[in-house]
């Protein structure tokens, strides 16, 4: 324990407490995958971050996208990510949540994630080292501390702009709501 | 090669002689011919040997007798082909869709719908969501 830090994490407990248990869920679209597991185990040891995976959507508070969205993926995301306690941070693992990676002109892949939901960082490689994921948890906590990853801030202020996304993709969403929609939001 | 009214007979009597196995059904779109070719792969355990069976039909009307009757295990390839390639199976019991969350005007497997353009027209039309108002 750095003793150094004592009068800092007093101020702020919120982004201490936050920060070093990130509750991760992983969503296991695509070939991103197949990196974690060797995270979690004791190779790699996630624990020795703060980073467990846990089983539900309620428990968890950092998402991984680790591989391409289909359209049909992309309902479950929403879904999961709804569920999520704030706060939440979600990032995309590889290339194809960040443009398409090589489904860019695929009939059936959403291209950009963060038209859908907000992400607080992202992670290249196609796909990306295991040690990849330790560096976007350290440079996540860096964002903790520093008050930027504020995605669901932005998710709950700009609900309507998602939310409008989500149904020209998606067609009609059979669940209600997250936040009340303001009806001049434009 | 078989004829297309005569697929279910040639499938039962490959069946008979022990290609009792159908590992699939599949489709290529053969544009340049306005056909497509439905392809049944067959084989047996007992003798360890593959079988290929194609039959042509044309794109227009794009219909063939389901496999169903000889093969249970075709109603799902038959289900796929229906969604990918927008071929109708008769007497399929259920057509319904199977793996696709959007509704295509063309199948999108078949070889004249334009991926780079729908993707234009659909995923790039969607703005995205800026950090500043």
């Amino acid at each position: 324990m750095d003793r150094n830090k004592i009068s800092k994490w007093l101020k702020e407990p919120d982004k201490m407490s936050g920060k070093y248990s990130l509750w991760a869920l992983y969503f296991c679209t695509g070939c991103g995958i197949i990196e974690v597991p060797p995270v979690l185990t004791s190779r790699w040891d996630a624990e020795r971050f703060g980073v467990i995976p846990v089983a539900t959507p309620r428990q968890a508070n950092l998402f991984l996208i680790t591989g391409y969205v289909s359209v049909k993926t992309l309902r479950a995301i929403i879904r999961s990510y709804e569920q999520m306690p704030e706060p939440k941070y979600v990032v995309g693992f590889g290339s194809c949540p960040i443009n398409g990676g090589m489904y860019w002109d695929s009939y059936n892949t959403i291209k950009h994630l963060d038209k859908y939901i907000p992400v607080d960082g992202w992670i290249a490689g196609c796909p990306p080292r295991p040690e990849a994921i330790f560096v976007a948890v350290t440079h996540l906590w860096t964002l903790i501390d520093k008050g930027m990853a504020k995605g669901y801030v932005k998710y709950r202020e700009k609900y309507e702009l998602y939310r409008r996304n989500q149904e020209k993709v998606l067609g009609t969403l059979e669940w209600p709501p997250l936040f009340p929609i303001k009806d001049d939001g434009k | 090669m078989a004829k297309k009214e005569e697929i279910l007979n040639v499938l039962k009597s490959f069946r008979d002689k022990g290609y009792d196995h159908l590992e699939m059904v599949s489709c290529v779109d053969r544009i340049k011919e306005n056909k497509f070719e439905i392809v049944y792969i067959l084989s047996s355990y007992g003798e360890n040997e593959t079988v290929i069976l194609k039959t042509a039909i044309s794109r227009e009307n794009p219909q063939i007798p389901s496999a169903i009757p000889v093969f249970e295990n075709a109603e799902p390839y038959e289900r796929e082909l229906h969604e990918l390639f927008g071929i109708d199976f008769e007497g399929h019991p259920r057509l319904t869709p199977l793996l696709l969350e959007r509704k295509y005007k063309i199948p999108p497997f078949r070889k004249d719908f334009d991926t780079r353009k729908y993707v234009k027209e659909v995923f790039d039309e969607i703005p995205f969501i800026e950090d500043k108002k």
